[in-house]
């Protein structure tokens, strides 16, 4: 059968006990046994193949960009795990049928338990090992289903958790492993990695890739330290401690130990790291199963002892020693299996699962004693019976083995846990199964029907058969599965019960002896153990997960507390430390501008700047002193950029500062004249710093910057070149403004619009909404002046504006030649309207406004298109300019470009757009029962009739 | 000329002169009402776009002078964008409608945005790149305080909006040093500056603040502060948007520039990216550990997702890019899914986002739990789920390129990551009985939930096409 059905079938029969369930629980059952019966069938049809020594391949590629392939290959290991996984499942199987209650859902039983085979069975049969990760981390997902199962016990939830956060976490740890692996080897099929162990272990990435490969082994096979997570499963049914926790998923870390044996043992770190961990677990498990009173944790403890048994063994690295691990897999899962079943089927009929609850039981249930006793011997050790076997091959294994230096660790720990293992086997019958029957048992216990027995019979009557007959029985597996592990010669060895008077006969000897010399003093020993002070694996879980959430809250609480300067403060010095690296690793040349002198004037300029920096940041909480020094930095920037050369920036510069100073002015009025003193020192002392290197590093750069050339030429060759020649003007600001960029332009006096609608938009809308009522009544923090409009300054602003006015159109007219434009024409001609607002009031200057500032916008706009247009008319594309000369008579000759047409539109829409906004922000400040008394209006009546008079409600702008 | 540019470009223009068109329309007609109308349509018209750029001619076709690039990079990018959007529109309807959130401008703002989107990941100039990182920002800052009533949102929307500029002008200043360091704003100049000669400090110092902008824009640490608050606070189905379409765009343009203007400096930028990612991955897996509410939550499993995907694309490779799309394409998907789930997630009417309401969710609704835990198991990248290759790309990507620590520190990271994903399922399967949510099986959101969820099992069998679409793609922009 190809290997391909033989992993899909478990997924397949998945599906039908969910199905079937409706049909009663026959069917379901019936459905799950088959689809396994058929998939071990398929097995054993290649059985004869594998045992010849063929290894049998399918292939199939699968996201091949990945490098995972659904590639499947069957070889002696696999062959003995595959044969374990359905074997055993089949009879678990059988067994849940009749240990499960009415009211368990049983179809969902059998669907997780079959999800889980077909991820095992995946595992062994895994010719890639992403798809083996795949089927790994499946394993982890269906024992947490079934150690789940139990819905309404807690501890099977917290069980549960606890496995596949120990198990997932582990799996995660391997990707990483494989792929170190995969990348070492070029390729992810496991028959590749196989053949090329020197490579491996010579690569410097060999160590973590093991140790990252060793963390999924250990943790699933429940190794020390992370062997805590195995007892708290036992939550589970124990048809799925009996499948997963002994016989399968258990052993999936010994198998890819076993499977990777060729390629990463023999190392000193593998032997350190593998044989110490094994050791030290089956000591450590060993000891824990004596004590403890649990039926089924003494099994799991237990079973965590003879896991690191067999995982000791395969971290020897030689060969023998991995013969003998691969005959313990076998006896371990075929005794264990039924010690399982059997502790099972106590549960089951007495209703407690309790050591010190039960005993006496041999007469009630003589069937169940009878393959208990078996089994237990065969796990304490005794002839004829397999698990003496292996132990003795163990032992002798042992001997053999220097640890650090020292003969006698290993021997001695081995001998020691041998000892403890005799003990607890024999604590398992005798305080089970023999002393007095009592009368004090929950319910009444008898044996079970046949379908519950038979199962760990069967396995019992295995564990005897291999033990007499060994070499006939488990022989050919043996030696194909030991042959697949080793990947090379076979050792000498023999299956056989008598190997003489070897040292290994003497330490087992002992071993039994001293546990049941233990078994008899164990009243005692227990009173000391619990006396002792010891760590509670669940407790250091727990605090580790509790220490996690804390660290975890309090990074958050220390990086996310919502404070906006906190986020600023991690930006700049983030972005200031990647400079740094930049800076680091960049080369820089030598600076290729000499620096200019700087005259006494230029110093007192600098000074002024520097001084009214530091001045805001000193004075920063008093509004209007802020907005004054502001205005400062911006004068004296525009000063230095007249110095140097570029007067159109100076005077757009200047006449944007005014503007700006203006609008925050107005915003000024509704808002406290001081800011809130929030900042402790220590807070100002750490912004400072931070500030201070942001700003360093900025100045840094531009110095940098400017004292050297760039690579290429600067555009402002190009512009200086083209300026005259392509847009008749001598000034290259202007030209390109109006023509070279004139598309740019068009489109920013539309967004100027555009903006300025929107304001005027967003304050009607505030204006009419519930916003208005708390505008009319608030109350200014300081009182306002007596005399809102000032004589001298409403007298100043009107003789100013005619003069402002001529200023812009001169500003206007020279553009295109010198310093000017329609800009910064647009931008006067604004400010010495805005004065007239601010000198004679808001209703005086808007009962002489001849035309809405939106139609001014329009204007300019429509003006600015049609200029464009009209290149159209001589075959040129949109926005192309002309420009010519004309001679009228009595003037000089002088120039007329479309330029000045289009710049006229971007001077009405400058216009239109401030005096929009600005006349929108300030119709927030209009109160009701304003009335204005005008300085300049001559009012006849003014003198003659106060009453009309109400100085106590002016407030203007 | 501008006919063969106009045609390249055709469907963002198609895209946003509907948004326009539609915008004005609603103005004045019965604004608000049309919002179901405009969801739909919008979210149709997206789907047909995304069909009709994913069937055009293959090639790569350049309009503007360069500016704008349609390469198969590209309509890979635009495709996921567009359905991806077109998804959370749709899933939001219900949602808005009910709460009264739903105004028009929504599904038409989301429409810019992806405008925006599809011009970043097509920008093949420095200027388009802000352009269209522009529009999208500006239309994501207006969404994300959407809820002008709730203090949180508008919060949330400042925020965004304070650190987005600051983000924009650092960039800015990055790309105007690119510029005067290579004397071009077009990636095609700039890969012949860096040609001839070492990259110049200056050029070095563009490229970190470019960096920083765009790492803002995909939320990597430490550039990831506004995203839990804005998550947070901006209604639900906005935050499901945040944590797809964009994630998606800033990706891609951040793939493009680094490739197409910086590919010949791989080292150069590399290491700081990958340096980005760490933090990214650990800050996002630590930090989610403490959270409760679940859209906090998804805020820090994005920010760790995204430096998985900044994963591959330190990589450097064409293998890595392929990575960073699959990686994303997964992404998106599995966020759509999740967040069908929290949009589904309400009690007494209320939308509910504490991770303690799902105690015991498995025993009254058993399909959506599961298909959750589905989701949530592919978000922690556990086998055999879909996230988990997108995961092993990346982490291969990584390694390949020589970056094993990361790849390792990857490993680890998904290790602690996976804790708080294990945790709700923890509460839905295991949780005590606690106050129940209310039954809410909305079609349309049950319905991408399903669907997620299936895709995150069946796509396993071959991605459904994406690995070769991805491939195909990533030829595009490597070379």
């Amino acid at each position: 059968m190809s290997l391909f059905l033989i992993a899909a079938l478990p997924f397949i029969g998945a599906v039908f006990p969910a199905l079937l369930i409706r049909a009663g629980r026959n069917a379901a059952s019936f459905s799950a046994g088959l689809t396994t019966l058929l998939a071990f069938v398929g097995l054993m049809i290649n059985a004869p193949a594998v045992l010849r020594g063929e290894t049998i391949h399918a292939r199939l590629d699968w996201l091949p960009g990945l490098g995972l392939n659904a590639n499947f290959f069957l070889d002696g290991l696999g062959l003995l795990f595959a044969t374990l996984i359905l074997g055993i499942g089949l009879l678990i199987i059988l067994y849940a049928r009749f240990y499960l209650s009415r009211e368990d859902p049983m179809g969902q039983f059998y669907s997780y338990l079959l999800l889980f085979q077909g991820a095992m069975v995946g595992i062994v049969l895994s010719d890639n090992i992403l798809l083996l990760l795949v089927f790994w981390e499946l394993t982890s997902l269906s024992s947490f289903l079934l150690i789940g199962y139990w819905k309404h016990l807690p501890e099977g939830r917290q069980g549960a958790r606890m496995a596949l956060a120990v198990t997932g976490s582990g799996g995660l740890a391997m990707i990483g492993g494989m792929l170190i692996l995969g990348n070492i080897v070029g390729s992810y099929d496991l028959t590749v990695i196989l053949q090329n162990k020197e490579l491996i272990q010579a690569s410097p990435l060999y160590l973590p890739a093991l140790i990252l490969i060793l963390l999924g082994c250990f943790t699933k096979s429940a190794q020390f330290p992370f062997h805590f997570w195995l007892p708290h499963a036992m939550a589970a049914p124990t048809p799925v401690s009996a499948y997963l926790h002994s016989a399968t998923m258990v052993k999936a870390g010994l198998f890819l130990m076993a499977r990777m044996w060729p390629v990463l043992s023999g190392t000193p770190e593998w032997f350190y790291i593998v044989a110490t961990t094994g050791l030290v677990t089956m000591v450590v498990g060993a000891v824990i199963a004596l004590f403890k009173d649990d039926l089924k944790a003494l099994l799991a403890f237990s079973t965590v002892s003879h896991l690191g048994l067999i995982t000791m063994l395969l971290g020897f690295g030689t060969k023998v020693a991995a013969v003998a691990a691969v005959f313990h897999i076998i006896n371990h899962a075929t005794f264990k299996a039924a010690l399982f079943m059997s502790a099972g089927i106590v549960d089951h009929e007495a209703h407690t699962r309790d050591i010190k609850r039960l005993g006496g039981l041999r007469h009630l249930m003589p069937i169940t004693f009878t393959i208990a006793l078996i089994a237990s011997l065969s796990m304490a050790g005794i002839p004829p019976l397999n698990g003496f076997l292996s132990k003795e091959m163990m032992l002798e294994a042992a001997f053999h083995t220097t640890w650090a230096g020292s003969h006698w660790v290993i021997p001695g720990l081995a001998v020691l846990a041998a000892l403890f293992s005799a003990a607890y086997s024999f604590r398992f019958i005798v305080h089970v199964f023999l002393g007095p029957k009592r009368h004090d048992y929950p319910t009444h216990p008898h044996d079970p029907g046949a379908g519950m027995w038979i199962g760990p019979a069967l396995l019992v009557v295995l564990v005897v058969m291999i033990g007499l007959f060994s070499s006939p029985v488990a022989g050919p597996m043996v030696s194909t599965a030991a042959q697949a592990v080793i990947g090379g010669e076979l050792p000498y060895f023999k299956l056989k019960l008598w190997h003489g008077l070897t040292p290994a006969l003497y330490m087992s000897i002992g071993a039994v002896a001293g546990g049941a010399i233990l078994l008899m003093l164990h009243a005692r020993l227990e009173a000391i153990w619990n006396a002792l002070p010891r760590p509670e694996a669940k407790t250091i879980f727990d605090a580790i997960i509790g220490a996690a959430t804390r660290l975890a809250n309090s990074v958050t609480d220390a990086l996310h507390n919502g404070s906006m300067t906190r986020y600023g403060a991690i930006f700049v010095v983030f972005v200031a430390a990647l400079s740094s690296y930049a800076y680091a690793t960049g080369t820089l040349g030598d600076p290729t501008r000499a620096v200019q002198a700087a005259g006494p004037l230029h110093l007192v300029a600098w000074a002024c700047l520097v001084a009214a920096t530091l001045g805001i940041l000193a004075l920063h909480h008093q509004r209007i002193l802020a907005l004054v020094l502001i205005g400062v930095v911006g004068l004296v920037v525009s000063l230095g950029f007249n110095y140097l050369s570029a007067p159109d920036l100076a005077l757009t510069q200047i006449s944007v500062e005014v503007v700006t100073i203006i609008l925050m002015l107005l915003a000024l009025n509704f808002m406290p004249k001081e800011t809130p003193r929030e900042s402790s020192g220590g807070r100002k002392l750490r912004d400072a710093v931070i500030a201070i290197v942001g700003g360093t590093g900025v100045g840094a750069l531009i110095y940098a910057l400017m004292t050297r050339d760039f690579l290429f030429p600067t555009i402002s060759e190009f512009h200086l070149a083209n300026s005259y020649k392509g847009g008749g003007g001598t000034n290259v600001v202007n030209v390109i403004l109006v023509d070279f960029r004139g598309f740019d332009t068009f489109g920013e006096i539309i967004v100027l619009g555009i903006a300025a609608i929107v304001i005027y938009a967003l304050t009607e809308t505030i204006l009419n909404s519930r916003v208005r009522a708390r505008l009319l009544n608030r109350q200014p923090d300081m009182p306002q002046a007596g005399d809102a409009h000032p004589l001298m300054m409403v007298v100043a602003t009107r003789v100013m504006m005619p003069i402002a006015l001529m200023v812009g159109a001169y500003i206007f007219f020279r553009g295109h030649n010198l310093p000017g434009g329609g800009f910064i024409a647009g931008l006067v001609a604004a400010i010495a309207l805005i004065m007239q607002y601010m000198a004679s009031g808001f209703a005086w200057a808007t009962e002489r406004q001849r035309f809405y500032y939106h139609g001014i916008i329009g204007a300019g706009v429509l003006v600015a298109a049609a200029t464009g247009i009209g290149a159209w008319f001589n075959d040129k594309p949109f926005l192309t300019s002309a420009f010519g000369y004309v001679h009228p008579p009595y003037l000089n000759e002088f120039e007329l470009a479309t330029a000045a047409l289009f710049d006229l539109g971007v001077f009405l829409a400058v216009v239109g757009a401030v005096l929009l906004a600005l006349e929108s922000l300030a119709r927030f400040a209009w109160q009701p029962g304003m009335s204005t008394e005008h300085a300049m209006d001559i009012n006849p009546a003014r003198d003659d009739a106060p009453e009309t008079v109400n100085i106590e409600n002016v407030k203007e702008v | 000329m501008i006919q063969a540019d106009l045609s390249i470009i055709l469907p963002e223009i198609v895209l946003a002169v509907y948004a326009m068109l539609a915008l004005l329309a609603a103005v004045y007609t019965s604004k608000d009402k049309l919002g179901p109308l405009l969801v739909w349509s919008t979210g149709g018209l997206m789907v047909v776009l995304a069909a009709w750029i994913a069937t055009k001619a293959s090639g790569t076709h350049v309009a503007f002078g360069g500016m704008f690039v349609d390469d198969g990079f590209a309509r890979f990018a635009k495709v996921a964008i567009l359905l991806s959007a077109a998804a959370v529109l749709v899933m939001s309807q219900d949602y808005m409608s009910r709460r009264g959130l739903l105004r028009f401008e929504y599904p038409l703002l989301v429409a810019l945005a992806a405008v925006g989107m599809m011009m970043m990941v097509s920008a093949g100039d420095l200027m388009a790149l802000y352009m269209g990182l522009e529009l999208q920002s500006l239309a994501l800052y207006v969404v994300a305080a959407l809820r002008r009533d709730s203090v949180k949102s508008t919060e949330a929307g400042l925020k965004y909006f304070v650190l987005g500029a600051l983000s924009s002008g650092l960039l800015l200043y990055g790309a105007s040093l690119v510029y005067g360091f290579s004397g071009t704003t077009l990636f095609s100049g700039i890969i012949e500056t860096a040609k001839h000669g070492e990259v110049t400090i200056g050029l070095l110092f563009g490229l970190i603040f470019l960096i920083s902008g765009l790492a803002f824009k995909v939320s990597a640490v430490p550039f990831h502060m506004w995203t839990p608050d804005v998550y947070e606070g901006s209604p639900t189905p906005v935050t499901a948007f945040f944590a797809t379409a964009p994630k998606m765009a800033a990706m891609g343009l951040f793939a493009r520039v680094m490739h197409d203007a910086f590919g010949l400096a791989v080292q150069d930028w590399s290491q700081v990216i990958a340096l980005l990612a760490l933090l990214s991955m650990f800050l996002g897996a630590v930090a989610a550990i403490g959270q409760r509410d679940i859209k906090r939550l998804m805020a820090f499993s994005s920010i760790a997702h995204m430096g998985y995907a900044m994963m591959g694309l330190a990589a450097g490779t064409q293998f890595g890019v392929q990575a960073l799309l699959v990686y994303m394409a997964i992404y998106v998907t599995m966020n759509v899914g999740t967040f069908a789930f929290i949009l589904m997630m309400e009690k007494d009417g209320k939308p509910v986002t504490d991770i303690t309401m799902l105690n015991g969710y498995a025993r009254r609704e058993p399909a959506k739990a599961l298909a959750m835990l589905v989701l949530l198991f592919s978000l922690a990248g556990v086998p055999p789920m879909l996230g988990f290759f997108g995961k092993l790309y990346v982490l291969r990507a990584a390694y390949d390129a020589g970056l094993a620590w990361l790849a390792i520190a990857g490993v680890i990271a998904s290790v602690i990551g996976a804790f708080y994903y294990l945790r709700i399922v923890y509460y839905m399967y295991f949780g005590d009985e606690g106050e129940e949510l209310d039954s809410n099986n909305q079609p349309i959101l049950w319905g991408f939930l399903m669907a997620s969820a299936a895709v995150m099992l069946l796509g396993i069998i071959n991605m459904f096409g994406v690995e070769g679409a991805a491939a195909a793609a990533a030829a595009t922009l490597v070379n």
